[in-house]
């Protein structure tokens, strides 16, 4: 659900919504969600001093009811 | 865009600002009604479900975040700047109501001592309930200091 979520609340914010992916890795830091976009979208994501990376990650963490991790990274050429 | 009165584009962002929330909702199999208003010349969202407390969060971060994404899939939309409000199951309202009880009341303090008084660290949302409730009072008051510790003093007539 929270892949989902995340998919959604990025798609409706970017300029390129069909290149977004969320995949969810459970790994030794805990939970993350690594979400890809188009290069250029990478930037809005982020938001000016990581505030939209922020609003998202606090998003999901609040849907997933315990602290996880969102890396925001650009999609491969 | 500048064709359309102020009215019509405001109920136009609550509605693409909704829409967003509500498809949220969906995913997240949370109950949830959203109110759609215009307020102050802002679009004011309001969403009722009677158990979406986690989507507030502690002083209302998750509340603050969801907005700020809001605003940002509504611009995408409209090409416009939002200015657009949240508040989940009456939140924001009841913060206002204790602000304005706040605001009162150091008002009446500063009335009587003639000394100016800070409050403490507020956010955006908060300063701006204050301010206004200052100004009603018939005194004045300025922000100082950075975020996140920016807070209001509010002075003597």
């Amino acid at each position: 659900m929270i892949d989902e979520a995340l998919e959604h609340l990025i798609k409706g914010i970017v300029d390129h919504p069909s290149d977004v992916v969320v995949s969810e890795k459970n790994g030794r830091r805990g939970l993350t969600y690594e979400v890809r976009v188009h290069p250029e979208d990478i930037g809005k994501v982020i938001g000016r001093a990581g505030r939209t990376a922020k609003a998202l990650r606090t998003v999901a963490s609040a849907l997933a009811r315990r602290p996880i991790r969102v890396d925001l990274l650009e999609a491969d050429e | 865009m500048s064709e359309k009165s102020l009215i019509a584009r405001l109920e136009e962002e609550g509605d693409r600002g909704a829409d967003y929330l509500e498809a949220l909702l969906d995913i997240a199999d949370l109950p949830g009604d959203i109110d759609i208003d215009v307020e102050n010349d802002r679009a004011a969202l309001a969403i009722v479900g009677g158990e979406l407390t986690h989507l507030i969060g502690d002083e209302g971060q998750v509340l603050e975040a969801l907005q700020e994404l809001t605003r940002m899939a509504v611009q995408r939309e409209t090409g416009e700047r939002s200015r657009l409000m949240l508040d989940i199951e009456g939140f924001r309202a009841k913060k206002k109501d204790e602000l304005r009880a706040l605001a009162e009341s150091t008002a009446e303090e500063v009335k009587k001592s003639g000394v100016s008084v800070a409050l403490k660290p507020m956010n955006a949302f908060e300063r701006k309930v204050i301010h206004d409730a200052i100004g009603e009072l018939g005194l004045s008051s300025e922000s100082e200091g950075e975020e996140p510790e920016r807070y209001i003093v509010v002075l003597p007539a």
